[in-house]
């Protein structure tokens, strides 16, 4: 039973503190991944649309590394992680309504 | 005997709960205020992408890159200021964010010149070198304008608003145990950040 509500309280109120190691090693993945982009770009250009699915691609990978590490939603209560979802999915509503606006014109 | 009358939740409770749900609803809306902005140019694009591919290079891919570097790194170092709060080192985390800061100024600076540089060759909306580009090209610089601008605007607005955390740092009202303002200015920070890897390659590096 106590251990059950020490699992709770660790769970909910207990601060995590990200080491300062890990922060670091977050910037070097991410500077990692903006040299990878840059490089496909600039040396790449044949391949038009494959390397604009890359760079997003590459972009997303990004953008979660910042959201999961630096913005702490790995650590964070599941609610936060739950939401962003909500608001991708909405977004992704938005988007498929919009294409097919534009193919059936 | 004293008659004052407070409710239990009149002003002077701090619940960083609640304070960090209510940042990161305002963070949920600010994605979707740029994810329709990412539509937009989705569609623009898809309509004109010749003429975005031609107009993508008068942007310069390095400076992009730098700037790029410049706000990730000012990520790592806001992200470091909340530890050294938590862990009690006030000074070091006033530091980490004196530079955040400063790379918010860096990266202006260098947007400074890049919009400098298009206004001269008369890039800008309206302008006779503008006027004279095909239709296509003109979108591009529209949006190109309105998106880093509204962007810009961001960088300017969590530039004020760790400046008003360091200084509520100073006066102590921000502390080891009550830190969640900081850590808010981060999430925004941050947001700043996101919203520059997706801008980067869209603009700079779709050719």
């Amino acid at each position: 039973m106590s251990n059950h509500n020490k699992t709770d309280h660790h769970k909910d109120d207990e601060l995590h503190i990200t080491s300062y190691s890990e922060h670091f090693g977050t910037w070097v993945s991410l500077i990692l991944l903006t040299f990878m982009t840059v490089f496909i770009s600039v040396y790449g250009a044949d391949l038009n649309t494959l390397t604009v699915a890359t760079a997003l691609f590459i972009a997303s990978v990004k953008a979660l590394v910042v959201a999961y590490y630096f913005m702490h939603l790995k650590y964070d209560p599941r609610i936060y992680r739950v939401m962003l979802l909500v608001v991708m999915a909405l977004f992704v509503v938005f988007l498929i309504m919009l294409i097919f606006d534009y193919l059936t014109r | 005997m004293e008659h004052t009358f407070s409710l239990p939740n009149s002003g002077h409770n701090y619940d960083a709960k609640a304070s960090k749900l209510g940042m990161w609803l305002f963070l949920y809306t600010e994605l979707l205020l740029f994810g329709g902005l990412f539509m937009v140019y989705m569609v623009y694009r898809s309509l004109n992408s010749d003429d975005f591919l031609i107009a993508s290079f008068n942007l310069d891919v390095w400076l992009g890159a730098i700037n790029t570097v410049v706000l990730l790194t000012s990520s790592m170092t806001i992200a470091m200021s909340i530890t050294a709060i938590q862990l009690g080192n006030t000074k070091l985390s006033l530091r980490l964010q004196f530079l955040t800061v400063l790379a918010a100024v860096i990266f202006l600076v260098i947007k400074y010149f890049e919009w400098g540089a298009k206004i001269e060759h008369g890039l800008w909306p309206g302008m006779e070198h503008f006027i004279s580009m095909p239709h296509g090209q003109q979108l591009y610089f529209y949006l190109y304008f309105f998106m880093t601008g509204l962007h810009g605007l961001h960088v300017v607005v969590g530039m004020i608003f760790i400046l008003i955390v360091m200084n509520k740092i100073r006066k102590g009202s921000i502390h080891k145990n009550k830190h969640q303002l900081l850590e808010n200015s981060g999430l925004y920070w941050h947001l700043v950040d996101l919203i520059w890897i997706y801008l980067f390659p869209l603009f700079y590096l779709i050719h």
